[in-house]
């Protein structure tokens, strides 16, 4: 049972000298399948199961992965764990201690109604082939892309503190791409959203339901559309989002901003630290009073929903921002404990090979009042942007610069000019203190992220956002 | 701690997905990995990790269509299983009418990126190093950043009869050292043995930058010519392998270089060449189809000569390709892994000496793509950004968001570098580059810090 590989490994870890062991075993498998103008891009599955040991020895941290959980190798890797922990002791520092959590024993599963792993390849591959035959009916449409994928992550975690927690997460999802090519200039749209579309924790159910054939041909004649558009002018201006662009914002600029690892200084090298300090829980003014954000990993669907977090802290709904005033971070229980607080039980490790750590859950703003059209329809002048190109904030997360696949001139309450090549840029607070209008529940989207990178090794998460529509006022858009 | 399992073992677990039955062609791609990361923060050790992992990667053929599965089962049985689920895959999918076939049988160069002290270094070697690297932190100054040991071996066999195998090794050292009042900087080495890595040199050098920007000014943005030290260069010259370099790209009408072909794109001071077989990086003798890796000229002496290839784009492309595939099934084509820029013959201080008001550089952070095919990228400057008045540096300046045509600032480069360094952003990836001046560089927003 994989069970008993973990709870063999902290046994393990704990003969070596370990005075805290937790270790998890994880299967992973994972299909991709991506078809482009009707024929076959690629189609892959992979597998992948080990088992990965974290230790505290006197207060220092060690860690070990293998991907070969038998017998001797499980206790050479809980032993190379300790002495890892061990040699960090060569430098001096505060041992590292845990908040308190109740030891949990039990199973979880996040929600579906079809098994996608099920859905037979000849069904799915038709699906994609359909879709691109649809898109490219548009003419000067140049590459029209449909894609599949699918996770299924099974984990086990033990912990010398009695934990003993079984789960499994899967998570589903499919888009379109669609590109135009034209002398010096291309053009792309994505549909439900970029980076391979809209991934939930859910079944094949949730696919089923996207609408890629209906989208299909809308999105490939706006990419088309796109190539004889104006250029986004340069100005500030009132600045209408989607709600995919809202995923977007709310990740680089709130989401990696409150991870209280990053606040700590524990990856400064690398993804950079936060403008936000533990001070500033209950007094930073963040972003207007319309604006609350709230981290919930127990939110059905969610990319970052769970029953425990790799630490074996339950899933929770943490207010982040309340009426734009920040409240509190993302946090661990080491880092929980370093500010005097408990753990918001947002530790993740992308697989069975790296440690956990601080990870989005579901970082969602919640929702306020009207659609997209009412916002729209209340906007005198300014620029609606949609769906994310490009992303670039600071080490910090204070000055960003983000690009839009499509944008429209809004006059009189109405969108008018399309534009091409929409970016905007801002700094954190000053942006999300100039927010007048947040969407309500109708077109509250939870979006996937598929891709957030952080940590050495290089680690990927897939978390969560639910978002609506907003508007910003005087905000700087078109740079060049 | 692991040692390289070898050709032959490799050879023998791997038999049964050559011979799954009722396919035209197999093709296993094998890599094992062993790394060490001894990370740090505030001065201590805050996370250090040992991660291996063995996995192979099946590609079968059958009817001119593809299947390809993945699994870290290194048995017979998951070989096995893996070739199976790929001709499951395979038997499905319509043809692909650009496959090539697989690689034929050639000879593949020797390769020697391996060292043995590397592979097998301890915890405590890393955690030594470390110390070594934060003592040259005096008063004030803390030092965050990572060391890495990390190894490999990759073997490619498929049932044209083609085999190569090599192992390699990469050791680094990279480290942001802050300074009270708002000081940062920044250093690294990477190399491909852990003794040509030196942490006193990097921890020595990353202070001496924190210290001198401590009490950064606001400076207005606004084009200012620029020098680039490595670090930043790396990052333009490695955007332009995503937007560039790739020859299906190239052939599809999306890369910044579609329709330049033979044209001046740079100034001609700028050469830009791909080269795996060089001595002075890491990389592989052969890509992941299995042919051997050649020297690329992309850009010779400013004019853009051609992408590089894999097979499947090769055949796209009418050409021959170059042996740059990465793993199967890689829909965004070949990929450059081993860039070189070829060095001037200035020095950072001639570039300062010669710059009468502008900026220095020390690295970029977090850039991305605004327009692909006018190469323009975003992103900010970080952890020791200077303004230089009358021939000398003369203060810190707070970080500048930047939006800028790669090839634009290529275009009005007017000092290149004498001395490069190798810089990586993932395994069996690097590239040489050095400083460069740039005349007019575009900076179109401000941070805090």
């Amino acid at each position: 049972m994989a069970l008993d590989v973990a709870k063999e490994a902290v046994e393990a870890a704990r003969a070596a000298g370990a005075h805290y062991a937790d270790a998890r075993f994880v299967r992973e498998e994972s299909e991709s399948i991506t078809v482009r103008n009707q024929e076959m891009e690629g189609i892959d599955r992979a597998t992948s199961e080990g088992v990965g040991v974290r230790v505290l020895v006197d207060g220092y941290w060690g860690f070990a992965a293998t991907a070969r959980p038998e017998g001797a190798e499980i206790a050479r890797t809980a032993g190379l764990a300790v002495e890892i922990a061990r040699a960090a002791a060569r430098l001096p520092r505060e041992p590292v201690t845990l908040t308190g959590v109740e030891p949990a024993s039990g199973t979880w599963a996040s929600p579906f109604q079809d098994d996608p792993f099920n859905v037979s390849l000849e069904e799915k591959v038709a699906l994609l082939m359909e879709a691109t035959r649809r898109m490219q009916e548009v003419d000067g449409l140049a590459f029209a892309e449909a894609g599949i994928d699918l996770f299924r992550v099974r984990t086990s975690f033990a912990s010398s503190e009695g934990s003993e927690i079984e789960q499994t997460v899967l998570h589903s999802g499919a888009g379109l791409d669609a590109t135009a090519v034209a002398e010096g200039e291309l053009q792309r749209r994505s549909y439900p959203n970029s980076f391979r579309g809209h991934i939930a924790a859910a079944g094949w159910e949730h696919i089923a339901k996207l609408g890629l054939l209906e989208e299909a041909e809308r999105t490939a004649t706006e990419a088309v559309e796109l190539l004889s558009a104006t250029d986004c002018p340069s100005e500030v201006t009132t600045l209408v989002l989607d709600s995919g662009q809202m995923e977007l914002q709310v990740h680089e600029s709130i989401g990696h901003a409150v991870e209280l690892d990053r606040v700590l200084g524990m990856e400064e090298s690398y993804a950079g630290s936060s403008f936000v300090s533990p001070g500033d829980r209950g007094t930073l003014r963040y972003a207007s009073d319309l604006v609350s954000i709230t981290a919930d990993a127990t939110i059905p669907g969610g990319l970052g929903s769970f029953g425990w977090d790799d630490e074996g802290v339950p899933a929770q709904r943490v207010p982040i921002i309340v009426d734009g005033t920040f409240q509190d971070f993302i946090s661990s229980r080491e880092t929980a404990g370093a500010i005097g607080g408990t753990s918001t039980g947002a530790m993740r490790a992308d697989g069975w090979q790296n440690l956990p750590l601080i990870r989005m859950t579901n970082i969602n703003i919640e929702p306020g009042e009207g659609s997209l059209a009412d916002i729209i329809g209340d906007t005198k002048d300014g620029i609606f942007m949609a769906t994310n190109q490009s992303w670039s904030i600071d080490d910090k997360r204070v000055n960003f610069q983000f690009g839009c696949e499509i944008a429209w001139r809004i006059k009189g309450g109405k969108l008018t000019q399309m534009y091409r090549n929409p970016n905007y840029t801002g700094i954190t607070a000053e942006f999300w203190r100039s927010c007048d209008a947040v969407g309500g529940r109708e077109d509250w989207t939870l979006w996937g992220t598929p891709n957030c990178g952080k940590g050495q090794p290089a680690q990927t998460a897939r978390v969560g956002h639910g978002t609506a529509p907003a508007r910003f006022r005087n905000v700087q858009v078109g740079v060049r | 701690m692991p040692g390289v399992i070898g050709p032959d073992r490799v050879r023998a677990v791997v038999q049964p997905a050559l011979t799954v039955p009722g396919v035209d062609g197999v093709e296993v791609l094998f890599i094992h990995e062993w790394t060490g990361l001894t990370r740090f923060a505030s001065s201590a050790i805050h996370q250090s990790t040992w991660q291996e992992d063995t996995g192979i990667r099946v590609r079968v053929v059958k009817g001119g269509r593809i299947g390809v599965a993945a699994s870290n089962d290194f048995s017979e049985e998951g070989a096995r299983r893996a070739a199976e689920s790929a001709r499951e895959m395979a038997e499905v999918v319509a043809p692909d009418p650009l496959f090539p076939g697989l690689a034929p049988p050639q000879p593949v160069p020797e390769s020697d990126h391996f060292d043995e002290a590397t592979a097998s270094t301890t915890p405590d070697r890393r955690a030594e190093g470390v110390a070594t690297l934060i003592a040259q932190c005096g008063r004030g100054l803390m030092a965050s950043g990572a060391f890495e040991t990390a190894a490999s071996e990759v073997g490619l066999l498929n049932t044209e009869g083609q085999f190569c195998w090599a192992p390699s090794t990469q050791a680094s050292v990279t480290t942001v050292v802050t300074a009270d009042e708002g000081g940062s900087g920044f250093a690294e080495t990477f190399a491909s043995t852990l003794a040509e890595v030196d942490p006193e040199a990097v921890g020595r050098r990353a202070a001496t930058k924190a210290a001198a920007s401590r009490r950064p000014i606001d400076l207005d943005p606004g084009r200012y010519p620029v020098v680039l030290e490595p670090a930043a260069v790396s990052t333009l010259v490695g955007f332009l392998a995503w937007i560039g370099f790739g020859g299906r790209l190239l052939a599809e009408g999306r890369s910044c270089f579609s329709g330049k072909q033979g044209q001046q794109v740079a100034q001609p001071a700028i050469t830009i060449y791909d080269d795996a077989t060089s001595p002075d990086t890491i990389g592989l003798p052969f890509d992941f189809e299995g042919t051997p890796r050649r020297r690329v000229d992309l850009i010779r002496n400013g004019v853009f000569l051609d992408a590089v290839y894999d097979r499947r784009t090769a055949k796209q492309a009418g050409s021959e390709t170059t042996g740059h595939a990465l793993p199967p099934p890689n829909p965004e084509g070949p990929f450059p892994l081993n860039l070189f820029m070829e060095p001037g013959v200035a020095s950072v201080e001639d570039m300062i000496a010669s710059t009468d008001r502008g900026l220095l550089v020390t690295r970029f952070h977090y850039s991305n793509v605004v327009h692909p095919l006018e190469s323009t990228i975003t992103g900010m400057t970080r952890d020791g950004t200077f303004l230089i008045e009358s021939g000398e540096v003369t203060r810190p300046v707070k970080n500048f968001r930047f939006t800028q045509s790669i090839l634009e600032a290529l275009r009005t480069a007017s000092m290149v570098g004498r001395d490069t360094e190798l810089a990586s952003e993932f395994f069996f990836s690097a590239s040489r580059v050095p400083a460069l001046k740039v005349d007019s560089f575009n900076f179109t927003g401000r941070s805090d810090h």
